[in-house]
């Protein structure tokens, strides 16, 4: 086979005539992957992996594979509109930028002369690499609310890795662990944040045994040593009973225990609170197996844990993802080759400089909302999204005015959203950047057209924490549309903060790159930068907290008035928790199992992608279906108290017959009313966001597991 | 004269479905050769049976569908690739219902069947066919010499200490 090799791009030039090949880094999801863009005739024609990148080593996926029908699409927002009907009404105009950015920055500096600069909220999604540049203007704008996905997703990890040993420890894959376990995550679909699912099969070939934790049965699943397939919501406790038996049969790392860590007493007084007789109780997972299980990841080395956003959206949120933390810990492989490492970035400014965060004056910091209730999240920049409906609606603490969503659409991926969509109704003013008209952006008053990752140029997993950046280069133009960079670049100077911001973005990219002596026409050359490796740096250093320590016993949440050991807490609707619910409701729902091709709300127009998932699927037990009287593709109606949808049923035996799963963030864009079906089969029709429901510390709703009742629909 | 297999190890398979939209990139968006399919979940004792199964033409060494075509538009190369020739087809689905494996489809509009090529426009100048073109993360799709990709396969196979 001498004469193929892979990824072939010259002979790939020379026979398809292409006529310039690009490379680049993806960002149809979080971003991560090196990119090869074959262009001809100034259109993207091909896209293919890099297999010079080290994060995916050429391997990609659908997502990246079907970028050009996202870019080129048909419906496609390729200049800004305003809205000229009442909200939802789909009337829209053509303005220009200038017009689009003037009204806006009127708008802005209007409500803060007013309400103060806090009545301006901006916006993002889940992380597109245009964080740091929002919190930037937000910040010298002097609003300390921005709404992110960050309670619930992966800012309660960056958050609680922090105040426990410094920094997201990342599973060091390229030293092949010799132990998996995977908890709440399926990375080989979702390929989340810092991991990509290549390296992790990889590392499987190479021979890593593999525990998995998932209430659902997945293909990783199915090939795993151990399956541990929990009651939904019940991680902390089985995460506890694992740590009380490694503690009890003395399988932890003795040097590490004595010399590394803070509070290892009342640690142990904690875990003998979960002995394997009620963790069994709680989770529904037999005691042996928890014993295994606890055992192969506690004596194999190196061992790694994958953990996903699925331990997040509980209310046992930062507990979970702090005891999984101790597991790391107490087993050693914290900072171990083949573990889980504290990589350290390069030598650039970092996201927090870049987000201008110390700049935001004190007094605005604390009118931050929600600030006094989840004050772990508070701590880093972090709302709880119903702090701001309820500004919105009510006025308290004070009103909220404006909106500046950017790649967002909250009425699909926020809890309840009926009140999100009242929110959106009534708020004074509202501005988004989006690809296209969303269900979200139909209630806004000025829609910006944003750039896809083929139309930017940018450093790439910039705010990663496995100490790679690599550059993210410009290939096409389409119509006028914009970086969010650029744009928010191009509106600060509006808004009479030009001596923050620069002339043209690519100089705020030079400062970035300052301390590393480059400029970005040097980086973009290159293939990557990385920071310096180095492991078990705690033995010089100590670990970045407040005890230099590993904290099993955290010193900041005691601090706070939060119990400073992860202790597990009942899912607010849940069988045990709400039995008279329970009654009517005689399901547990989960959500938000990953779909190849989609990205929560986005991808939906895109053919390819489409094709892979025609209509939101609930997977139903065939006992459970029998009983219900469901057949395989029925429409059905999934019912909570607060609202119902409908769904196709898949009948699926890889789930206890007590428990349903249905999809999230499904709306029709095929559907050309305003609405785009946003309340059809959207699951956070069903979800709940009040306030004691959310995690107390970072204010995370429990979207994954709730109470349901399931049944044909009427035809 | 060598010979080429596409070959799939439908144990390592995660049910990503990025062969298919890379097979449909190469197609310009209009048409897949490749299908991956659940099999499964089925309880058997206290273990579950759950497979994802790429489907695509196996190009079999006496192929059924080359035997089935009525018009001589199939045939087997001496590589081993089995083509269809689109220009002589005449859509009477013959090959279809020949086909154990359930791999050639049908185009509604030009009225042909269709199937794998196996990207031959590629392989006949040095390139690997879309889908084995190192998009996989699992590495599950092999192309090339059949005895050697067995080879690769048994070792991992080997090697690995999952189920």
């Amino acid at each position: 086979m001498s004469e193929f090799t892979y990824s072939n791009w010259a002979r790939e030039m020379e026979v398809y005539g292409y006529d310039s090949m690009v490379k680049s880094h993806c960002r149809m999801c979080h971003g991560g992957c090196g990119v090869l863009v074959y262009v001809k005739d100034g259109k993207v024609k091909k896209i293919a992996g890099d297999p010079d990148c080290p994060i995916n080593h050429g391997t990609l996926c659908t997502k990246g594979l079907a970028s050009t029908e996202l870019v080129y699409h048909p419906d496609r927002l390729t200049h800004p509109v305003r809205r000229i009907g009442p909200k939802g009404s789909g009337k829209w105009e053509r303005i220009t930028w200038d017009e689009a950015l003037d009204t806006i920055a009127e708008r802005m500096l209007r409500y803060r002369d007013l309400h103060g600069a806090e009545s301006v909220v901006l916006g993002y999604g889940t992380g597109r690499e245009n964080e740091a540049v929002i919190y930037r203007f937000a910040n010298l704008f002097g609003s300390p609310n921005v709404l992110t996905a960050g309670h619930f997703c992966y800012g309660p990890r960056i958050a609680t890795s922090i105040i426990t040993c410094g920094s997201n420890p990342i599973v060091d894959y390229e030293n092949h662990p010799k132990c998996i376990m995977v908890w709440g995550n399926n990375v080989v679909i979702s390929n989340p944040d810092c991991y990509k699912g290549e390296p992790f099969s990889l590392a499987l070939d190479e021979g890593a045994k593999l525990i998995v934790v998932d209430p659902r049965l997945t293909r990783a699943a199915a090939r795993a040593n151990v399956w541990l397939q929990l009651r939904p919501g019940t991680d902390a406790a089985l995460a506890l009973g694992m740590c009380n038996v490694i503690v009890n049969e003395e399988l932890y790392d003795k040097d590490f225990v004595e010399n590394f860590v803070h509070g290892w007493e009342p640690f142990v007084q904690r875990v003998n609170e979960y002995p394997l007789e009620r963790v069994e109780e709680i989770t529904w997972v037999p005691r042996d197996k928890i014993r295994e299980a606890a055992r192969l990841y506690a004596t194999i080395k190196p061992a790694a844990i994958q953990w996903g956003v699925a331990i997040e959206q509980q209310i046992n949120c930062a507990d979970n993802d702090r005891v999984l933390m101790l597991l790391m810990g107490i087993t050693g492989n914290i900072d171990r080759m083949g573990g889980q490492v504290l990589f350290r970035p390069p030598n650039i400014r970092n996201v927090g400089q870049f987000g201008a965060h110390g700049m935001l004056p004190r007094e605005q910091r604390d009118k931050r909302l929600g600030g006094d209730m989840f004050r772990l999240a508070s701590r880093f920049s972090i709302i709880n999204p119903k702090c701001v409906w309820d500004a919105i609606l009510e006025e308290k603490p004070y009103p909220v005015k404006m909106l500046f969503f950017i790649s967002s659409n909250p009425v699909m991926t926020r809890d309840n959203a009926k009140e999100v969509y009242r929110a959106l109704e009534k708020a004074d003013f509202m501005a988004v950047a989006d690809f296209f008209l969303t269900p979200t952006a139909e209630l806004a008053d000025i829609v910006l057209p944003a750039a896809t990752w083929l139309e930017m140029d940018y450093i790439a997993d910039f705010w990663k924490r496995h100490g790679y950046i690599l550059p993210r280069r410009k290939v096409i133009q389409v119509g006028e549309c914009r970086s969010d960079h650029e744009m928010l670049n191009d509106l600060a100077h509006r808004v009479g903060m030009g001596e923050h911001w620069w002339d043209d973005f690519e100089k705020a990219l030079d400062w970035i790159l300052e301390p590393a002596k480059l400029k970005w026409r040097d980086f973009k050359e290159m293939d990557f930068l990385r920071g310096e490796v180095a492991y078990e740096k705690y033995r010089e250093e100590g670990f970045s907290t407040p005890t230099r320590k590993f904290e099993l016993y955290s010193t900041v949440l005691e601090k706070m008035g939060y119990d400073p050991l992860p202790q597990y807490r009942e899912t607010p609707e849940s069988p045990y928790s709400a039995p008279e619910v329970y009654k009517e409701y005689p399901y547990i729902l989960i959500t938000g199992k990953r779909l190849p091709g989609f990205f929560h709300t986005e991808n939906r127009q895109a053919p390819s992608l489409r094709e892979l998932h025609r209509d939101p699927i609930v997977e139903i037990h065939p006992d459970t279906a029998g009983r219900e009287g469901i057949k395989q593709g029925d429409w059905v109606v999934i019912e909570s108290r607060r609202g119902r949808i409908r769904h196709r049923a898949m009948l699926f035996a890889g789930l206890d017959p007590r428990i349903v799963a249905a999809q999230h963030a499904w709306w029709f864009p095929e559907k050309k009313d305003p609405g785009h079906g946003w309340a059809e089969s959207n699951v956070n029709i069903l979800t709940d966001n009040s306030y004691e429901t959310c995690d107390p510390a970072m204010g995370a709703s429990s979207v994954r597991t709730l109470l349901c009742k399931i049944y044909p629909e009427k035809t | 004269m060598s010979k080429y297999s596409l070959i799939i190890d439908d144990e390592l398979c995660w049910g990503c479905r990025t062969c298919e939209v890379a097979c449909k990139q190469e197609y310009e968006h209009k048409i897949k050769f490749i299908h991956v399919q659940e099999d499964g979940p089925r309880a058997v004792g206290n273990e579950f049976i759950y497979f994802h199964r790429p489907t695509v033409c196996r190009h079999c060494d006496e192929p059924p569908c080359e035997g089935a075509c009525p018009e001589s538009a199939i045939s087997k190369r001496d590589d081993g690739i089995v083509v269809l020739d689109y220009d002589t087809c005449s859509g009477c689905r013959n090959c279809i219902d020949a086909c154990p494996y359930d791999s050639v489809g049908f185009d509604e509009e030009k009225q042909i069947a269709l199937k794998c090529n196996l990207c031959h426009h590629r392989v006949d100048r040095g390139l690997i066919p879309a889908c084995a073109d190192n998009v996989c993360l699992a590495h599950c799709i092999y192309f090339g010499d059949p005895a050697s990709i067995h080879e690769q396969i048994e070792r991992k196979r080997r090697k690995r200490q999952t189920k």
